[in-house]
């Protein structure tokens, strides 16, 4: 639930915006065959080393942001290395599944690459919530949590009866990760913002 | 729910991090309790009415009450 600029020490939040940011230009540029795949590998070094620099980050918390525990401090950690296990496992997948006839196997396999680390995450959300002291915390949690929930279900139920009716394109299930992801960070923002008032 | 936790804690100086350090929560948490954005559990009540040598129902109150 990395999902508040809060919870975040900002110097951590800045590196990581910049991994996501690289990771997200050289997967488009790959994907739009600006560059091959050589050379996306090669260039996957520089959202690599930011995330180095992300972790690094994440183990000095501002401490004047008044919103850290151990668990969340655990949390940040567990998210910030499955993620790029995500970012990792999706492009590997993606460059197998363009570049090579994969039996069903091996396709199975590679549908595993970035599953695997979303199951991660999902356990690292619950061992959160279960190793979290704070129960204030842990209420913020569990309502950005709900507002996560809240717009996969509305989302998905709206899309659902677009597609139905031939408006929009089909789209596949994984999105329902992200979508939830966002939703958190938006519960989070709301939270943070009545905190404020 | 109202409280007196900001009179409380300013008749003995302490900042809602001092207060947080003493609960061992976080410093949003105290805040939160405080403006009455969150009520705390009856443990952590408990905590509070501790840590200020007071009974719960001397620092927390019902809306309705005076």
């Amino acid at each position: 639930m990395n999902t508040s600029g809060k919870t975040l020490p900002r110097r951590a939040g800045w590196w990581g915006g910049l991994m996501i940011a690289t990771a997200a230009a050289i997967l488009g540029a790959k994907l739009s065959g600006a560059i091959n795949a050589p050379t996306a590998y090669l260039l996957a070094v520089i959202p690599l080393a930011l995330g180095a620099q992300y972790f690094r980050a994440l183990q000095h918390p501002q401490p004047d942001c008044g919103m850290t525990s151990p668990a969340l401090r655990r949390y940040n950690r567990g998210i910030a290395l499955t993620s790029l296990g995500y970012a990792l496992g999706m492009g590997i997948a993606m460059v197998l599944w363009n570049g090579y006839r994969l039996s069903d196997p091996a396709i199975f396999a590679i549908s595993l690459l970035p599953a695997l680390p979303t199951f991660a995450m999902i356990a690292v959300m619950g061992r959160y919530l279960a190793q979290e002291e704070d129960e204030y915390l842990r209420y913020r949690s569990v309502m950005a949590s709900l507002w996560g929930l809240g717009l996969v279900l509305a989302l998905g139920t709206f899309w659902g009866f677009m597609e139905m009716f031939s408006l929009v394109p089909h789209v596949w299930s994984w999105w329902v990760m992200p979508v939830w992801a966002i939703g958190m960070g938006i519960g989070q923002a709301i939270l943070g913002w009545q905190a404020d008032r | 729910m109202k409280n007196r936790l900001k009179v409380l804690r300013a008749e003995r100086d302490w900042s809602q991090q001092d207060l947080a350090d003493r609960l061992g929560v976080s410093r949003q948490s105290v805040n939160a309790i405080e403006t009455g954005r969150y009520d705390p559990s009856l443990p952590l009540a408990f905590r509070i009415a501790d840590i200020f040598a007071m009974r719960i129902e001397e620092i927390f109150q019902r809306e309705t009450e005076a």
